[in-house]
């Protein structure tokens, strides 16, 4: 059992139903960041599914109760670090990449799986740094149909301190920026997924999560699950998008709280 | 027409011009397209207001404008 400490709280779920991401920073041994960066300089070609191979220390960084902490929230006990992984390397005069959803475009409420990514180095805004937009995963969006856009309202790039890891819905629409710095820039994605449906919360849930009023106030600043799931809108798009992004949310919650997926659909 | 600008991409008719994803903040010169038609832009093409449409689901986002503007330009 991993100590409830690490485990995600019901705001911190309802955050990543709504925007798509969540971000951990994992108290790593010193100096295990460093290494493994200098280990990737060092690499002339990419190893692919076997860079944990390449780069062992890496399970330090999976293993790290932070990380367990959000894979067990989101996945239940029994998740499964998938067998496929990638190094994905920025080097100095890289440019940019389009907006895109990773594989086919397939709207789901059930979170089986997610996008783990782990920059072992500092990532300033000059060095290529994902760039995600929030609010986006619930958007069937073929690659070819977002060709027309570029910077979007709302997009925020992963600049982040070395060790940190970003957790990522899916099918967030990310993309990245060029790399003009003299750095390489760092990322390994690791792929999760749920090897067994809830039947109960598996993050550090509290029964009155859900007690709180609509508060027609402070909106989702009231950080509670049902103020974030029913006023948050990374996106700001209006209403009617907003109705169906909060119908989409709420079912994604009940699946997670361990309703069948057609049940958490048809309750809706 | 008059709502808030959810993305832009500006593009300048010229060789070797490219558009990128940025890092810093989008700093655009418009709110709405109606700010933009009040500086000189002409609209090329409306969005397909009779797309296909679904009331449940989400996919890109829509309402594109493309707009024009000629100038005169002295190098």
């Amino acid at each position: 059992m991993i100590d409830r400490v690490f485990l995600m709280t019901d705001a911190e779920v309802a955050n990543f139903i709504v925007h798509g991401y969540h971000l951990v920073q994992p108290d790593l041994p010193e100096g295990l960041n460093e290494r493994i960066a200098t280990r990737l300089d060092t690499l002339e070609s990419n190893p692919g599914d076997a860079i944990t191979e390449t780069v062992p220390e890496l399970w330090q960084v999976l293993e790290h109760p932070a990380i367990r902490g959000v894979l067990v929230s989101l996945l239940g006990e029994d998740y499964q670090v998938n067998a496929h992984r990638h190094w994905h390397c920025k080097p100095p005069g890289s440019g940019y990449m389009h907006w895109h959803q990773d594989s086919t475009n397939n709207r789901d409420i059930r979170i089986n799986r997610f996008l783990g990514l782990y920059y072992p180095r500092d990532v300033t805004a000059d060095m290529g740094p994902t760039i995600i937009v929030p609010g986006t995963q619930f958007r069937n969006a073929p690659t070819d149909r977002m060709a027309t856009y570029t910077n979007i309202r709302g997009q925020i790039p992963l600049v982040v301190k070395g060790g940190t890891v970003a957790f990522t819905h899916y099918d967030l629409w990310h993309g990245t920026s060029a790399n003009r710095s003299d750095v390489k820039r760092h990322m390994i994605k690791f792929l999760f997924s749920r090897t067994h449906e809830n039947v109960a919360p598996t993050w550090y849930h509290t029964p009155e999560a859900l007690d709180g009023a609509i508060d027609w106030n402070q909106h989702d600043r009231a950080q509670d699950v049902r103020n974030i799931l029913t006023f948050g809108n990374p996106l700001r798009v209006s209403q009617s998008d907003h109705y169906k992004e909060r119908s989409i949310r709420w079912q994604a919650w009940r699946y997670l709280m361990g309703e069948k997926a057609t049940e958490a659909v048809e309750s809706e | 027409m008059f709502s808030e600008i959810l993305s832009l991409t500006l593009i300048e008719p010229v060789k070797g011009y490219r558009v990128e994803l940025t890092a810093e903040e989008p700093q655009w010169s418009y709110r709405t397209v109606h700010d933009a038609l009040t500086d000189g832009w002409q609209i090329v093409q409306f969005p397909h207001l009779q797309a296909s449409f679904d009331d449940t689901d989400l996919d890109v986002i829509g309402y594109e404008f493309i707009l024009q503007k000629m100038e005169v330009v002295y190098d």
